[in-house]
This record gives C-alpha cells, structure tokens and sequence, in this order.
C-alpha cells in the first residue's frame, strides 16, 4: 500500500472517531439540564451549518455517482424529498393536510433511506443500461415528476401545503430553541463525518477503484472481468439511499415537509458545490459546498447593506454565483481541489 | 484439445459484411497469427469473440461451452482476455491502478468486505498489490508507475495493455495488433514476451498486418480477407501462397 493510501485510509478513520464523539456529544447535550440562549445574530449560521451537515450527505452521495463513476443525476433532489415525505407522512401525527401514519420516527427514517434507494434501483435499473446521456434526462424528469406529485396528490402529500407534525425528537428532548438547534448542528455534522467516513472507507478500497474505471472507460473495465453494470446500480443507489437519509433527518428536524423545501435548487447547489470544489474528491466536494453555502450566507447579510429589494437581490447573488462558476471552470477546470489529471480535463 | 471454435461467424454493419461465414479453430496452446488487410474484418473477429460486438449468426465456442454473445466480463472471468487496436487505457487512474484494476476475484471490490476490510479482503489486496507491482516491473514500467495513464507514450501504452490484461493470467489471450506504433526494439521485446507466455502454455492470437514481425512469431497464420479466412496453415506455407501474395499485392 502506497503513502498515499494509507493516509486516505487514516483520514476516514478519523472522519469516524469525529463523527462518533459528534453524536455522542449532541445527544449528551441535548439531554443534559443545560440551557443555552442563541443570540440571533448566531442563530442564521447555525441554521445554514444545520442545513450544510445535510447537504454534505447529498454531495457526498452525489460524488460516488458522478464523481467517482461518471453517472449524471441531474436529479438528485428527488432522493431527498423521497426520503424526507417518506419519514414525514409515516411519522406525522394528526397533519391537517395530506396524510400521517404516527408510526415511531426511527422506522419512518428507515424506511425513508429504503424508498429512496428503491426509487433510485428503479431509475437505475431502466436507464444505466442505455446511453449515458439517458440518465441525465431520467433523473431530472423523475424529479419533476415527483414534484407535479407531491403538488397535486394532496391526499397524501398534502399539496403545497405539505405535510406537518412530523415529530422532532432533538426538540423533544432538547427542550428549548437554542438548545435543540445546537444539539441538531452538532449532530448532523457527527453524521455527515461518518457518512464522510464509510464513503472514503468504500472508495479507497478496489471497491472505489471499479467505480473510477468505469468513468475513465467502462469497456476496458469490462473486459478485465467487472460487471459494471452492477457497480453502477449499486454506486447510483447507494447515493439515492443516502440523499434519502439525509432527506428523512431533514423531516425529523423540520418537523414539516412542503414541495417549496425539494426544488430543483437543492440539485443546483450540490452540483455546484461538487464542481467547484472538485469531483472525485471527497474533501473537494465537502470543500466547495461550504464555498457555495457560505456565500449564501455572506449574501443574506449583504442584502441587508445593499439597496435593492430581496428579489433582486436573489438574481444578482444568482449572476454572482454563476461567474464564479465561469471562472472555476476557465481557470480550474477540475476544481479548486480537484485533480485535472485524475479528472481527465485539460487545464 | 480445441480451445477457442468459431463455427459461420458472421456480422454485418449496416448492408457491409465485416465477418462473412468465418470459421476457425484454435486449440489449446497454439500461438496463432491473424492478418489480412485494412478492413478485412480481423478486429470484428476480436470483437464477436470477446462479446464487444454480437454476431449476425454463427457460433463461439469457448473451452466446449458455447459463449456466443456472452458479455465480455463473463468471457474475461472465464479466461478469455483481450486488448484493443486503439490502446485503451484508464487515463485518470494511475498505471499502478490499471493493472491492480484487473485483478480477479478482489473481496475489496464488494460493499461489504470493502468496508469492513476484514482480514481476508486485506491479504487479497495485499498479494494483488505485490503480483500488480511485479507486472509493472517486468514491463519496465515501474518508474511510470505513479504516472497518470493518460501520460504515457504510445509504446508504454501498449506495454500496460499487456501488464493488465496479464494480471487476469488468461488461458486464451486476443491481441489486437500489439505492434501497432511501436518501436523495432520494443516491437522485438514484446514479441519476445508474447513468446514466453506460450511457452509457458498460454494460448495466444494475435492480429498484425505487418508480416514480418508475426511470421517471425507464430506457430499457424491465418490469412484473412473480405471477413473470411483466405488461407490458414504455417507461416513458410501460407507465405508462399499465391492468394496472399495477390491479396497483399492487390492492397
Ligand atoms: N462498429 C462498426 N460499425 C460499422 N462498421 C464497422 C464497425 N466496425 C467495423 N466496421 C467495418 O467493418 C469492416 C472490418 O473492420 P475491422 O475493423 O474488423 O477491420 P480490420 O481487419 O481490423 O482492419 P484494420 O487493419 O484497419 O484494423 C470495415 O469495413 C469497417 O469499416
Ligand atoms: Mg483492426
């Protein structure tokens, strides 16, 4: 084993060891008689840290496709909602709209990664046969799809309205607001550091090196003898499962679910994240989403200072974002972290 | 003992007869040369064998079992390897990492050992990690071996088709035109290892239109033309065939 492989190997170890005393740390917390005002000023950032944990367990996902296999899902957000609805209507208890089961929540997030892996072996299963390009479009529409669903199925998902009392168990137990908001940060980053953890552990392994032969050419990597086909199956469910985690811990910690939280946005942003900070790369990925959302953060305050309405202000942060998109890809193709050679682009 | 039968293989592209009614048989340990001129249909043959392309008709036979259109990953676990006229190389993994790549039966590449790495998915990669390193030196290539694939000349690129392809330790080998844009003294090496490993009993095919370096090589020459087989004998005798010398003069 080279160097290089044993520090890869190390850094997951300790991504595990992090993201272990994470949770411990939260649920210790959160049960302990102590009480901890959250001045507004900070409760902003700890909200969007909240959301960012999450998202690292969408990008992460999104890097064993894309990043480490080469498959495009431009639809990753439906994974999510698939999980998130999932949790929500089997664990919501007397919604006034749409429909809740009040099963306990630990099986409605079980059962929210299983449907979304399902969706995903079902999307998989009818377009990783075909040309590459198939899945782009099968991942986006099936996005869409669920969206239309979701709006107009409302005796189930509610409508726009969505569904509400999904239970909070960090609240529940926390107690109050800036307790529970601290529990859940700590919490959902320990869980994006083992998710951190168990992907680094798969794609270090010869595991990932299949995965990586497949993207750079998946007819040389069939003819030493890989079912590729399998690999791909199970790399595209695995990140749907995970988008699907992350979408249930998003429902269990929002305590409502509404078709405005699952827009195409939430695919954006993660692509964005990736590309930026370079796919392929695990801390790249983790790297450039915090650029993404930190900017947004940035710009939240920004747009205080600044003399346009909020509307505007969203165009402008969206023509912001774009531009440093342009220059990424002009000047590091691959990436901020990303490796041009690993990628396979010209710089 | 016949290891690899070809019985009426056919495969048309579109109204074009790129294999018409071929047959041929190769028996086990034979080293065996196919040339013939452009577009003769000599890498089709290569691609119906090995399940790159499906056949219009006729059969493949592997080993006694009939293969036809069996997918390649099956065929290269069971023996049956080849490489590609337009070297093919994993170009963003490292060169060390294509020939580890190949490696059959790994634990490490299933979910599940791969995350535990329990002992065994260990000891495998450990001796893949070793058998790999050895490949890589015997093909001169150790002080690539950190390089990006996408990084290396024509020749070495050849040179690590064969490393990996050999790390499957084949019972029946396909080259496709593994002289092709390489030096005369490379061109000797490899030909010289092509060598060695049918003495040490591994069946070989390879494919080259230039005649000769395979005349030189082989044991049995196949001629092939306008996707039949022209002739099919020894070297000396298939050379002094008045069909071959029109069809390589007519080119
Ligand atoms: N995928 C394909 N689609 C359409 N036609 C093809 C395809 N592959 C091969 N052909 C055609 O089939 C014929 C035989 O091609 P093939 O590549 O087998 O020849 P070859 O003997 O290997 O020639 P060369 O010496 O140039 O490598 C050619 O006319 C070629 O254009
Ligand atoms: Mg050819």
């Amino acid at each position: 084993m080279s160097v290089a492989d044993r520090i890869r190997d190390g850094d997951g170890t300790l991504a595990a060891v992090a993201g272990v005393a994470a949770v411990v740390l939260a649920l210790l917390f959160a049960v302990s008689p102590f009480t901890v005002g959250l001045p507004g000023e900070l409760s902003v950032f700890v909200e969007v840290g909240v959301l960012f944990g999450l998202y690292v367990i969408l990008v992460l996902g999104l890097d064993l496709q894309y990043g480490h296999t080469g498959l495009v899902n431009f639809g990753h957000v439906v994974f999510f909602a698939v999980g998130a609805y999932t949790a929500a209507i089997l664990a919501a208890q007397d919604s006034f709209a749409g429909t809740s089961l009040g099963y306990p929540w630990p099986l409605a997030l079980v059962a929210g990664v299983l449907v979304a892996a399902v969706v995903g072996a079902v999307v998989g299963a009818t377009s990783l046969r075909l040309r590459d390009d198939f899945l782009a479009i099968a991942t986006l529409a099936t996005a869409e799809i669920f969206h239309t669903v979701t709006v107009n199925f409302s005796g189930t998902f509610g409508g726009s309205t969505g569904i509400f009392g999904v239970p909070q168990p960090v609240a529940a137990v926390a107690g109050d607001f800036g307790k529970t908001m601290l529990a859940t940060l700590v919490l959902f980053l320990g869980l994006a550091a083992l998710t951190y953890a168990i992907v680094t552990r798969l794609t270090t392994a010869p595991y990932g090196r299949v995965l990586r032969a497949i993207r750079a050419d998946e007819l040389v990597t069939r003819s030493v003898g890989k079912s590729t086909f399998r690999y791909k199956m199970q790399a595209f469910v695995y990140g749907a499962a995970l988008a699907g985690f992350a979408g249930g811990l998003f429902a269990l910690y929002n305590g409502a679910v509404a078709p405005s939280f699952f827009t195409i946005q939430v695919t954006v942003t993660v692509w964005i994240g990736m590309l930026l900070g370079g796919a392929s790369n695990h801390r790249a990925v983790i790297g450039g989403l915090a650029v993404i959302m930190g900017l947004r953060l940035f710009s939240r305050f920004a747009n205080d200072l600044a003399p346009v309405t909020s509307g505007e202000f969203a165009s402008l942060r969206l023509i912001v974002v774009g531009m440093i998109l342009v220059l990424v890809i002009r000047y590091r193709p691959a990436g901020i972290w990303g490796d041009a050679e690993e990628l396979g682009v010209d710089s | 003992m016949t290891l690899l039968d070809i019985v009426d293989l056919e495969k048309e592209f579109g109204g074009l007869l790129a294999v018409d009614d071929l047959s041929l048989s190769v028996d086990r340990g034979e080293l065996v040369g196919v040339m013939g001129p452009n577009g003769a249909g000599k890498s089709t043959l290569f691609n119906c064998v090995s399940g790159v392309v499906e056949p219009t008709d006729g059969t493949v036979a592997f080993d006694g079992e009939d293969v036809t259109g069996e997918q390649p990953e099956v065929l290269a676990r069971r023996g049956l390897v080849r490489t590609f006229q337009h070297t093919r190389q994993l170009g963003t993994m490292t060169v060390r990492e294509n020939v580890r790549l190949a490696a059959p039966d790994q634990a490490g590449e299933r979910t599940l050992p791969a995350l535990t790495r329990s002992q065994g998915m260990q000891e495998t990669e450990r001796r893949v990690v070793e058998r790999a390193d050895e490949l890589v030196e015997a093909f001169e290539l150790d002080h690539l071996a950190d390089e990006y694939a996408s990084n290396l000349s024509g020749g070495q690129r050849k040179l690590l088709e064969l490393a990996r392809v050999l790390m499957l330790d084949p019972d029946l080998l396909l080259l496709d035109e593994p002289f092709a844009g390489v030096n005369p003294t490379l061109t000797n090496d490899i030909a010289d290892r092509i060598r060695a490993l049918n003495d040490e009993g591994m069946t070989v095919v390879v494919i080259e239109h230039e005649l000769e370096t395979l005349t030189a090589l082989v044991d049995r020459l196949v001629v092939l033309t306008q996707g039949s087989v022209l002739v099919d004998g020894d070297p000396e005798t298939v050379l002094e065939d008045e069909r071959v010398v029109e069809a390589y003069l007519g080119e």
